[in-house]
């Protein structure tokens, strides 16, 4: 083989080998990641065949964080991020300019629309529905502000609104 | 002369691959030096922009200077510089004396290597010789670099990368002083040539936008590893020096091909190639990252040996057109670090942010007791707290595991999910900055193209 030839043969193979690289990585999904964007926590989240009292409380509270994120304008993800610790709160608080009341009047929208998620799911008797949203309306705003003073406090006080009426909601579970 | 060759021609080349491993040894350590003195990815980055900088500033005066006061003399002179630089970086507790003690070096080692060259031909014979030991040494010392700098900072500290140049500086300046000896005593600086030529501009810019397309490849590569996937500096020197051994097969398909234009060509276009893989890697897989690695190994040894030999080739004095090489390639690392370190110090930025989010999503969405969820979701925030905007280890928050075997296996696979999310998104954050050092591989076949002089 020629000097010429051989400049050509190297020349070439470079080329194939590089865009082969390219084309084999980019068929497998090289181009293809884009991050999970955050749903949109106005809109309705199916509740997927709630089972037992814990999978109840779960979806109780994933509604209520997307009640209370809608009526915040913020996605659900950075609301539960912001209620994890005092200071991850009080960073929330100064970005998006939402005070402890504001936030107060969040929860407690979000809690109702919980209920309504709850019931409309099939997983939460009216029976139990008023007498619920009815408390949820009248907790004052003092004391809802306490609560998204503790995170630990409003899961436990999610699950202690719903902890009383459990023997009842097993009765009622679909 | 004083001193027999061979010892000589070690040193020479020991001094010349030290110097030049110097420019990217301390890649693997960056992100202990990161950790280890508290600062940001951009300003961790300057410990080896500052370094070849002054490498890229200070290679030709250094060659003058060599020339007039004799290369030996400058030579010990640069080694010494050089090691007591090393020492000062190796006792370093802030990042700015830090900085500071690799301009230092930088100048030391400028002075060291220019003048090895202009020592070269009298000891191998010929300046063809001198130049393929030159270029080797300067080759092997850049591609060992990378491994050896990982393999101390995990098995020692970081600090053992400088401190350790200490005795081999200083051990390489030992012949280099009896050859000194011989030109105080004779009065003969440098062999006197006439000059042909001046700088051979279109190799020397092709050297500089090939190195930073190099640059891109080790140093973004090493930060993904180290930093996207969190592998250790000695797992990750494992990887990254596939490189080195690439680059060793290349050096075997040179001497096949006389041409110096398509060696040139096929290299650059090797590496365009790899960085273009690197670009687009399907999963955050460090297997996937070989492949490539061999493209940009077998294309830098094609495109940097044919480059400087084309800069090199038929001009004179030798140590001064070796200087205008190494400033083009520091130059180019130069460049190529300061221009894609904000693209992707931004898009680390961005990306984790979305990656958190969607690993917050994966929690919200799981299965596990909410109370579980709102205490791994704290843990999370303190660990993201605690690492002020840098890319985060999620692992830790996951710890303790719950001894419900059950619970457990949720809360395994959570880590997981959300570990992959990061990982896809930190491998994600790479891409723009890959692509644009790939684009830089591309841009050099315009001075390979236009260059007359190429083949030799």
């Amino acid at each position: 083989m020629n000097a010429g030839l051989r400049a050509k043969v190297l020349v070439g193979a470079a080329i194939v080998s590089a865009l082969a690289l390219v084309g084999i990585y980019l068929a497998a999904g090289g181009s293809s990641y884009t991050p999970e964007k955050s749903q949109d926590p106005c809109q309705h989240r199916p509740w997927s065949n709630p089972e037992g009292l814990q999978e109840i409380a779960n979806q109780f509270s994933i509604s209520a964080l997307d009640g209370a994120a809608c009526q915040l304008g913020v996605t659900r993800e950075t609301l539960a991020r912001a209620l994890a610790t005092p200071e991850a709160r009080e960073r929330f608080s100064e970005r998006y300019g939402i005070d402890d009341e504001k936030l107060a009047r969040a929860i407690r929208a979000g809690l109702l629309r919980a209920i309504k998620d709850a019931e409309d799911a099939g997983a939460l008797s009216p029976l139990i529905a008023g007498p619920l949203r009815g408390t949820i309306e009248e907790i004052p705003l003092d004391q809802a502000i306490e609560l998204i003073n503790n995170a630990d406090s409003l899961l436990g006080n999610v699950q202690s609104i719903l902890g009383p009426a459990g023997e009842l909601l097993e009765e009622f579970l679909p | 002369m004083s001193s027999a060759p061979r010892p000589r021609v070690a040193a020479l080349a020991l001094a010349v691959g030290l110097v030049l491993a110097d420019s990217s040894i301390v890649v693997l350590a960056l992100p202990e030096i990161y950790r280890d003195l508290d600062t940001s990815i951009a300003g961790v980055t300057w410990v080896l922009v500052s370094f070849n900088l002054v490498m890229a500033l200070a290679a030709v005066p250094a060659a003058l200077l060599a020339r007039r006061v004799g290369p030996a003399r400058a030579a010990a002179v640069g080694l010494a510089i050089f090691a007591g630089a090393g020492l000062a970086c190796g006792i370093a507790d802030e990042l700015s004396t830090l900085i500071l003690a690799r301009c230092v070096q930088a100048l030391g080692g400028a002075l060291a290597v220019t003048a090895a060259l202009e020592l070269l031909p009298a000891t191998v014979g010929s300046e063809r010789r001198a130049a393929v030991v030159w270029a080797s040494a300067g080759a092997t010392g850049a591609a060992l670099g990378p491994a050896v700098g990982g393999i101390l900072t995990e098995l020692v500290s970081w600090q053992s990368i400088f401190l350790i140049q200490v005795p081999v500086a200083l051990a390489a300046a030992v012949p280099i002083l009896a050859v000194a000896k011989h030109e105080a005593a004779t009065g003969i600086l440098a062999t006197e040539v006439r000059r042909t030529g001046r700088p051979h501009l279109w190799a020397n810019l092709a050297l500089a936008m090939v190195s930073a397309a190099i640059a891109a490849a080790l140093f973004l590569l090493v930060l993904l590893l180290i930093e996207g996937w969190r592998l250790t500096p000695i797992g990750a020197a494992i990887v990254v020096s596939v490189m080195p051994l690439a680059a060793i097969v290349g050096s075997r398909l040179g001497p096949l091909v006389p041409s110096a234009r398509a060696r040139a060509a096929a290299g650059a276009i090797l590496v365009s190639g790899g960085l273009g893989g690197l670009a687009f890697l399907p999963k955050a897989e460090v297997a996937l990252t070989l492949p490539p690695q061999i493209l940009v190994g077998i294309g830098l040894s094609l495109v940097l040996s044919a480059l400087t030999e084309t800069a090199l080739g038929g001009r004179a004095p030798q140590a001064i057109h070796g200087g205008w090489t190494i400033s083009a390639r520091h130059a180019g690392v130069v460049i190529g670090l300061l221009a894609l370190t904000p693209v992707f110090t931004a898009d680390i930025a961005e990306q984790r942010t979305d990656a958190i989010n969607a690993g917050t999503a994966v929690i919200l969405d799981s299965k596990v007791n909410p109370l579980l969820k709102l205490e791994l979701a704290q843990k999370i925030e303190a660990r993201l707290d605690g690492e002020k905007g840098k890319v985060p280890t999620i692992g830790p928050a996951f710890e303790p595991l719950p001894s419900d075997p059950g619970e457990r296996a949720d809360v395994e696979g959570l880590r997981d999910e959300l570990q992959e999310q990061l990982n896809r998104g930190a491998t994600h954050a790479f891409s723009p900055s890959f692509l644009l050092g790939a684009l830089l591989g591309l841009l050099a076949l315009i001075p390979i193209a236009l260059s007359r002089r190429v083949d030799l």
